[in-house]
């Protein structure tokens, strides 16, 4: 034990001391900010532009009622065919479609957005419904008979928003915490990809220094000084304390942020009263002891899941002489991450998918995925089984690796093959 | 001979080629042995199988009569030719680390690598970049952290290449002054010179087998042919005619300085070596006679080439 510990605080003085743990420390949190603000950022400078659409309307009562906005005008050209404005107003043109409206449009739907830009969901579905609005109100005018429907319509319009509170048992709306599911969406989407970015950055940075230790025949001095096993575990539990350390970095930044800042930026005199989604989100962001228990989940995902990749990668490194060499392995243990990864875009539709599940209690699979659950208020007895679980793998991935690293750090030359690697694991 | 190391029927094999084939040695208590072999004999891998870095196939090691246990090769030093070094670290904070795997203290460790530091003449270097160091550099550094935790074994794998005379005389000085201490060194190499100069014992790899063993000087002695080298001052013309019929001329007189003549010669017979002397000293005014015993170099390349 006495050894392990001196090779953990080696790995661990080494790799805090380095510009590159100092720089990714401090770049991470500006990156991840910089990923929720991105979105935002896009939509409010690409919506911006505006969109030219020549209309050839055969059907000749929709093209005038088409009401044109910031980001689309419609200029009516009923008179053209719709051959003649595609090559009128092609790509040369500062037009960016041409919409044809088929005479029958009432009876088939027959829409066609000839585009000389790319098109958009969004501005398809712009045009779609407006389209079917004017032809619904057609339609009900022609049938039947409606005088003032107009004024009917504008009478029974209604707009709908979901206000979410978390069941405290009182249903008092005073008292219950309002949550936002947007916010859930974002740090699910947050942790998740946390996760990946820890496991893939330091598991590759036990690949990375086992092959160069075994390259500059360190090994052979440290083999004659501890057993291959203290050599391995030493590394990855030292490796896992640098990623703590970086965890528990940013932990006190987001609590620091979330005691102090949240507060300040959004005081309750800039949230608006009425606007309970925004203070679901302060709400979460600003409840020190709600974000100190998702942190203490994700240290616990992180430990356990770098943990399990990570002798996955020592024995990896173990059986080649170069990183190159390394990449076969490593296309393998990378699948079942970019699968966790796929699998994270499922919860923030439905975190409570069959599949979803299953992908979050299953190790290999389960700390991006349940990371990502979380935030969503997941049942306790399932993170309880799912990290169980998980840490019980590591202890089998760990045997399993050491098995492979006590033989691959002494073979030099060809890159064995996965025959070889399981004739290794039935050497005593 | 009481043998603290026992290498005993030994075999290695490789895909393409035996490195080690059926290689025993015993390797006497104290001592300084050289292991010797043209390059890609198997020295390496010898070390690698007594450090068990490498499994043999067959043939085991003992210490002190006993299989290895793990305690005992983690208190070994061991040197490889390759350095060892972690490029990134500090030159200090690297041998602090090393020897505090070896169960040193941290203190007691740095007090004496500092002194180790001072004696080498290195201490300037205890703050640099090991990827700073020359290969002679880093060598010096790697000797130190080998033999800092004295063990009573010590294996080094060519310990002299890479360094310049000078800093080889020093390796040399320090290797006897660890076996003073008590220790037992074992170290391969090619450069003969320091064979003579500090081996107790040899043995000669050649083609994965160990083809000669012994002390040194029984090693040399053995190996002598009655080659004698011989300053003469006059009679030169009729030095053949002189030694008739007890000796040969090997290497006829030439000049060296002041009249002064050298030529070596062969007596066939021990019993014969007064009378040629009382003979040389009569007619030809003999200056020096010096028995040529062969050098470690003449007796390796003897024996690689089978002329032994």
């Amino acid at each position: 034990m006495r050894k392990i510990g001196l090779i953990i605080e080696r790995e661990f003085s080494e790799r805090v001391r380095k510009k590159s743990f100092i720089i990714t420390t401090l770049l991470m949190p500006i990156l991840m900010i910089g990923m929720m603000l991105a979105p935002s950022l896009v939509m409010l400078y690409s919506g911006t532009e505006l969109r030219e659409i020549v209309v050839v309307d055969k059907s000749g009562t929709i093209a005038p009622r088409l009401s044109s906005s910031e980001e689309v005008l419609f200029i009516a050209q009923n008179d053209l065919s719709k051959e003649e404005a595609c090559s009128t107003y092609n790509a040369e043109s500062s037009i960016s479609a041409v919409l044809y409206i088929a005479a029958d449009v009432a009876t088939t739907g027959d829409v066609q957005l000839i585009t000389n830009t790319p098109s958009s969901p969004v501005l398809n579905d712009l045009i779609a419904s407006q389209i079917e609005s004017i032809i619904e109100r057609d339609k009900l005018l022609e049938r039947y008979d409606i005088a003032d429907l107009d004024t009917m319509l504008r009478d029974v319009e209604t707009e709908i928003t979901i206000n979410t509170f978390e069941n405290n048992g009182t249903g008092d709306e005073e008292s219950m915490e309002a949550i936002s599911s947007e916010i859930n969406y974002i740090l699910g989407l947050l942790f998740g990809v946390l996760l990946y970015m820890i496991i893939i950055l330091y598991g590759q940075m036990v690949l990375t220094s086992v092959v160069e230790e075994k390259a500059s025949r360190v090994l052979d001095v440290m083999v004659t000084s501890c057993s291959p096993f203290e050599l391995m575990m030493g590394k990855i539990l030292g490796i896992a304390s640098v990623a703590l350390t970086q965890i528990a970095i940013w932990a006190l930044l987001i609590l620091g942020a979330s005691r102090f800042l949240v507060p300040t930026l959004f005081s309750s005199d800039v949230v608006a009263a009425n606007d309970i989604m925004m203070e679901g989100i302060v709400g979460t962001l600003g409840d020190v002891g709600y974000m100190s228990s998702l942190i203490l989940y994700l240290a616990l995902y992180i430990l356990g899941g770098f943990l399990l990749y990570a002798s996955l990668y020592a024995a990896a490194g173990s059986a080649v002489d170069s990183v190159q060499d390394g990449q076969q392995f490593n296309t393998v243990i990378m699948a079942p991450i970019m699968l966790s990864l796929f699998a994270m875009m499922a919860v923030v539709n439905d975190p409570n998918s069959p599949i979803v599940v299953w992908a979050s209690i299953i190790p290999l699979t389960s700390p991006i995925v349940m990371m990502a659950r979380i935030p969503f208020g997941i049942a306790g007895w399932e993170i309880a089984l799912s990290l169980t679980l998980l840490y019980l793998s590591f202890v089998f991935t760990t045997w399993l690796a050491a098995k492979i690293y006590r033989i691959g750090i002494f073979m030099h030359g060809k890159r064995p093959s996965w025959r070889e690697l399981a004739s290794w694991l039935r050497i005593k | 001979m009481d043998s603290i190391l026992s290498v005993q029927h030994v075999t290695k094999r490789y895909a393409e080629h035996k490195a080690l084939d059926d290689l025993s040695l015993e390797v006497p208590r104290g001592s300084v042995y050289g292991l010797l072999g043209p390059n890609g004999a198997g020295k390496t891998t010898l070390l690698r199988v007594i450090n068990r870095i490498t499994i043999p196939d067959s043939g085991c090691v003992l210490l002190d009569g006993k299989p290895l246990t793990d305690k005992e090769i983690f208190s070994i030093g061991y040197m490889p030719e390759e350095r060892g070094l972690y490029k990134k670290m500090r030159v200090g904070d690297q041998a602090i680390f090393y020897a505090r795997l070896k169960g040193l203290e941290r203190r007691e460790a740095e007090r004496r690598l500092r002194e180790w530091f001072e004696r080498l003449d290195i201490k300037d270097w205890w703050s640099r970049s090991v990827e700073d160091l020359s290969k002679g550099m880093a060598q010096k550094v790697q000797f130190i952290t080998t033999v800092l935790h004295e063990p009573r074994l010590l294996i080094f794998d060519e310990p002299f290449s890479g360094f310049d005379p000078i800093n080889a005389n020093l390796l040399k000085e320090e290797i006897l002054r660890l076996r003073d201490r008590g220790a037992t060194i074992i170290f391969s190499t090619h450069n003969m010179a320091s064979v003579e100069e500090i081996c107790d014992h040899i043995t000669l790899i050649n083609h994965s087998r160990n083809i000669l063993s012994g002390p040194v000087d029984t090693i040399r002695r053995s190996a002598r042919s009655n080659n004698f080298e011989i300053t003469i001052d006059k009679g030169i013309d009729t030095l053949a005619a002189q030694l008739e019929p007890l000796a040969t001329i090997t290497t006829p007189p030439r000049e060296v300085a002041d009249g002064h003549h050298i030529a070596t010669i062969h007596i066939a017979e021990d019993e014969a070596i007064p009378t040629v002397i009382t003979r040389l000293a009569e007619h030809c005014s003999l200056r020096s006679i010096r028995e040529l015993i062969p050098t470690m170099n003449d007796i390796f390349i003897r024996a690689v080439d089978g002329t032994l």
